[in-house]
């Protein structure tokens, strides 16, 4: 479980997010949404270490992440799949999951074999330079790196962008598949709230770097004003 | 009201110069000294208040641009006059190293390059000035010097055009190659280029009978020569000096500054990046063929060893202290070379160390290099870079 | 043919892979150093100098010639490692010209103050492998132990790293940690200490190599001991390519051998001005080294 309090983020005089507070369930899957610039990939890169907070506290489970440098973290098991996937192109496909399994104690041809069940398609391109990659491929990279240190927790960042409709729909129930089997606790950053909000739990929806909305994913789904007035379009 | 300003302004310089002329006419000795004291003086004068008048500089900024230099120029010249020949030589070589040195400040400052190959650029002019004047003893001086910069703008061409494709690193290490290579070239044509001797030039640079007049018969004729030398060096220096501020201001300098920040915008703008890269390149080994030029002139001959990667370190070095991309830093850098030795030996004598030791004969190149870091992590801008932040920083305190 | 001239290119070819594997050696260091940090290192010469220069004091001869290498690369290390801690952390993320001047300085201040300690005089390092060249029909082949030495040694070295990046989870850890520092932090890679990691590398790598020239009877350690050869070495590097290890091998060793027959057959001027146009030429031609996969960088 992540529990982030009163927490307050800021680019020099520009403050990215203000007295943030969420909890995020184990086992759950928690959406955060809002429009470009609300400040949601700043919640995940500061949960995950690459930020400094100026003020607040995120806790998982006893620990105090606020001040922790990212590879510590990283190694308490939070697992961030950040914007744009960090996939090293010039790395091959099994390159990268090496180096995702390398600060986990499990072994690598398990670990390997596991994410290759799981994603077939990175089987079959093991040896192949990630360059080659397409985008929903790469996106299934990304995850099964992540994945294969075994994390508690998940920060996925606008995982569908850039995907075709089926692909999103499949790469969604994945997620939803991974939450439940392996009890993770996933927080799932999006742009397209329709697509998360399907398979999230909760929502918090985030409006110029607030907290605007902070409720089971059904309700927030269901009600039209927020919606128009903090997701944009509404599909 | 302006008027009013302007016509007071008027009365006071005129006042000033009649004033200059009575004291100029009660100091010297002679009428030559009085009409060359009373020149300086309106100059000075009049190039002063022109610069006073508000707006006059953003209205005409070339005509600014070359008032300030012949101020300048006017106050050098004349301290010229009472330096010691040993002065005046210092100034003469610090002076043609710091055109070298905006040569490239100019490069890397504007347009982003790294060279360390401009020693032999400088080899270049040396040479160039030498070699011709050995074989065309008639040529003019200012011809002769000229055509060094013709050479050296021509070898610049040459190592610019694939140096256009080359980042950082590459760059770095082709000039490099170039800077050592030049060493084997000259070698390689030892009857052209003397060799490690050199070359001599077949007349000394005399002055004129006119500057000689000012000189009672006592003087050495050194004095005369370094003096007349420093004169030559120096306005030269304010010519290029005066060019480069040009350059820099224009359009061809706004070009590349853009080239050095942001290719993309610049492309988009319409600019040839390979162009103004090449033309940067040209410049910078022009004016350090000028340098090398110069100081074969003031030496009176050229020793090609003299101009080795080490010098291009030095040259690149003393930019960085001085202030890359800036006037100012080129001269302070000049100045620099001109007194380290001086410097070095004051410290050596009153700190103890034995002159005869190890320590004492590296310790140049030890402060020297400690001054290089510590300058390029501190105080990247320089010390003119420095100066500027701290008057930036004085005004906004300033109560207004 | 001649067997004179047979013997003559037997001897150009092996002469030229001796020195080949010594400019091979310094492009591979030069690029370990630009791989894992971004910085070229101006003092790669020096750097390993000074750790030689340690070695030597410490043992002064006295305790035989391999303790003095291994002190010598252990010094390597350590001043590799030192250095990445306290000088080149400040220069990460900066412009271009900076870590240039940066280490440009260093190296200066590194040959005063070695010349200032120890002076200029050169310094033999007495080893077990004779200098003399074996003779084949009567004529000098320009092989002897040393050079073997030399040879074998290089090759080693060079294979080392080729196995620690390809095959070694360190490898790998160091690799991400030059392509993709951020992400490999997200993935538990202590970043920062695979960048002081690739300098304490690639001094060691320097160090071996400034070992075996200054241990050749001919040259000896002097704090100058470097210069030229850094020189040849850089060139190596950037005509394969700063990002390529396989380039700066392939390429070092090349220009040994080509050089060599410059050197034999026109004159010794020839050899730096043959090497300053073949730089020319291939940067032409690939602006970012021969061996370089040709990123969609635009320059």
């Amino acid at each position: 479980m992540i529990v982030v309090d009163e927490l307050s983020v800021s680019y020099g005089a520009v403050h990215a997010l203000r007295d943030v507070s969420f909890r995020a369930e184990t086992g759950m899957i928690t959406a955060v949404l809002g429009a470009n610039g609300a400040g949601k990939t700043t919640l995940l890169r500061t949960i995950s270490g690459l930020k400094e907070p100026s003020n607040g506290t995120i806790t998982f489970n006893e620990h105090s992440l606020g001040r922790q440098k990212p590879e510590n973290i990283a190694r308490l098991g939070v697992g961030h799949v950040p914007e744009g996937r960090g996939v090293i192109s010039e790395f091959t496909v099994e390159e990268n999951l090496r180096l995702g399994a390398m600060m986990a104690k499990v072994n690598l041809t398990e670990g390997l074999e596991e994410q290759y069940q799981r994603f077939p398609v990175l089987g079959e391109r093991r040896k192949q330079h990630a360059a080659k990659l397409s985008g929903g491929e790469r996106q299934m990279l990304a995850m099964a790196r992540a994945l294969i240190a075994r994390p508690t927790v998940l920060l996925l960042d606008e995982p569908s962008l850039g995907l075709a409709p089926q692909v999103t729909a499949q790469l969604m129930h994945t997620i939803l598949d991974l939450c439940s089997s392996m009890g993770l606790t996933v927080i799932l950053v999006e742009q397209n709230a329709s697509t998360a909000l399907r398979i999230a739990d909760r929502a918090v929806i985030l409006y110029l770097g607030r907290v605007v909305a902070n409720d089971v994913a059904s309700t927030i789904a269901a009600d039209e004003d927020l919606r128009q007035h903090y997701l944009g379009k509404v599909e | 009201m302006e008027r009013l300003v302007a016509r007071r302004r008027l009365v006071l310089a005129t006042g000033l110069i009649a004033a200059a002329v009575v004291i100029a006419l009660l100091v010297s000795s002679n009428a030559r000294h009085a009409v060359a004291l009373i020149v300086a003086i309106a100059v000075a004068i009049v190039g002063v208040t022109t610069l006073a008048i508000r707006g006059f500089r953003q209205a005409h900024p070339v005509l600014s641009r070359a008032t300030l230099t012949i101020v300048v120029l006017d106050a050098a010249l004349f301290a010229t006059y009472f330096f010691s020949s040993i002065t005046n030589f210092n100034l003469a070589i610090g002076a043609a190293m710091s055109i070298t040195l905006l040569g490239l400040s100019f490069l890397t400052g504007a347009s982003g390059q790294i060279s360390l190959g401009n020693s032999a650029f400088m080899g270049v002019g040396a040479l160039a000035v030498a070699i011709w004047a050995n074989h065309h003893t008639s040529t003019p001086m200012a011809v002769t010097l000229l055509i060094a910069v013709a050479c050296g703008t021509l070898v610049g061409l040459l190592l610019g055009l694939p140096a256009t494709r080359l980042r950082g690193p590459y760059l770095a290490g082709m000039t490099l190659a170039f800077a050592v290579a030049f060493t084997a070239i000259v070698n390689s044509f030892t009857s052209w280029t003397g060799g490690d001797a050199g070359l001599q030039l077949p007349t000394a640079v005399t002055p004129p009978h006119w500057l000689t007049s000012f000189f009672n018969a006592q003087t050495s004729i050194l004095r005369v020569n370094t003096m007349w030398l420093a004169d030559i060096t120096i306005v030269v220096t304010a010519v290029a000096f005066f060019f480069m501020a040009n350059l820099f201001a224009s359009r061809t300098g706004r070009a590349m500054r853009l080239v050095r920040d942001n290719e993309v915008a610049a492309e988009l703008v319409g600019v040839s990046l390979p162009r103004a890269r090449v033309i940067a390149f040209m410049v910078s080994s022009a004016y350090a063929a000028l340098g090398g030029a110069l100081w074969t002139l003031i030496n009176n001959s050229v020793q090609p060893p003299t101009f080795s990667l080490a010098l291009s370190i030095t040259i690149l070095s003393l930019v960085v202290i001085g202030g890359i991309g800036t006037i100012s830093g080129a001269l302070i850098g000049g100045v620099i070379y001109a007194y380290s030795n001086n410097v070095i030996s004051w410290f050596t004598q009153h700190t103890g160390i034995n002159p005869q030791s190890n320590l004492a004969s590296q310790l140049p190149g030890i402060v020297f290099g400690g001054l290089l870091i510590v300058t390029m992590l501190f105080a990247p801008m320089g010390i003119a870079g420095a100066a500027h932040r701290l008057r930036g920083r004085r005004r906004v305190h300033s109560p207004e | 043919m001649d067997p004179f001239l047979t013997s003559r290119i037997v001897s150009d070819i092996l002469g030229g892979l001796t020195n080949g594997v010594i400019y091979g050696l310094v492009a591979l260091s030069l690029v370990l150093v630009w791989r894992s940090t971004g910085i070229l290192n101006f003092a790669q010469g020096a750097m390993p100098m000074i750790a030689t220069y340690l070695g030597m004091v410490v043992f002064a001869h006295r305790l035989g010639y391999w303790p003095l290498v291994i002190v010598s690369i252990v010094a390597g290390f350590a001043v590799g490692g030192v250095t990445e801690r306290v000088l080149v952390r400040h220069l990460y993320g900066k412009p271009e010209i900076n870590p240039i001047v940066v280490m440009v300085g260093f190296l200066i201040v590194l040959e005063g103050v070695a010349a200032a300690i120890w002076s200029t005089t050169p310094r033999g390092i007495p080893n077990p492998f004779s200098p003399i060249d074996w003779q084949l029909g009567g004529k000098p082949i320009a092989l002897s132990p040393f050079s073997v030495y030399e040879i074998v040694t290089a090759l080693v070295v060079m294979i080392g790293v080729a196995v620690l990046f390809r095959f070694t989870k360190l490898g790998l850890q160091l690799r991400a940690s030059a392509l993709a520092p951020e992400v490999s932090r997200l993935l538990g890679v202590r970043v920062s200490r695979m960048l002081t990691l690739g300098w304490i590398l690639s001094t060691g790598v320097g160090t071996i190599c400034t070992v075996l020239v200054a241990s050749n009877f001919f040259t000896g350690l002097t704090p100058q001991v470097m210069d030229g050869i850094f020189a040849f070495g850089f060139i190596a590097a950037a005509v394969g390519g700063l990002d390529s290890p396989v380039g700066a091998i392939v390429a070092g060793v090349s220009m040994g051998i080509v050089l060599q027959f410059v050197g034999d057959f026109v004159n010794s001027n020839a050899i730096i001005i043959t090497a300053l146009i073949i730089l020319i030429v291939s940067l032409m031609v690939r602006p970012n080294g021969l061996f370089t996969k040709s990123t969609a960088r635009r320059v």
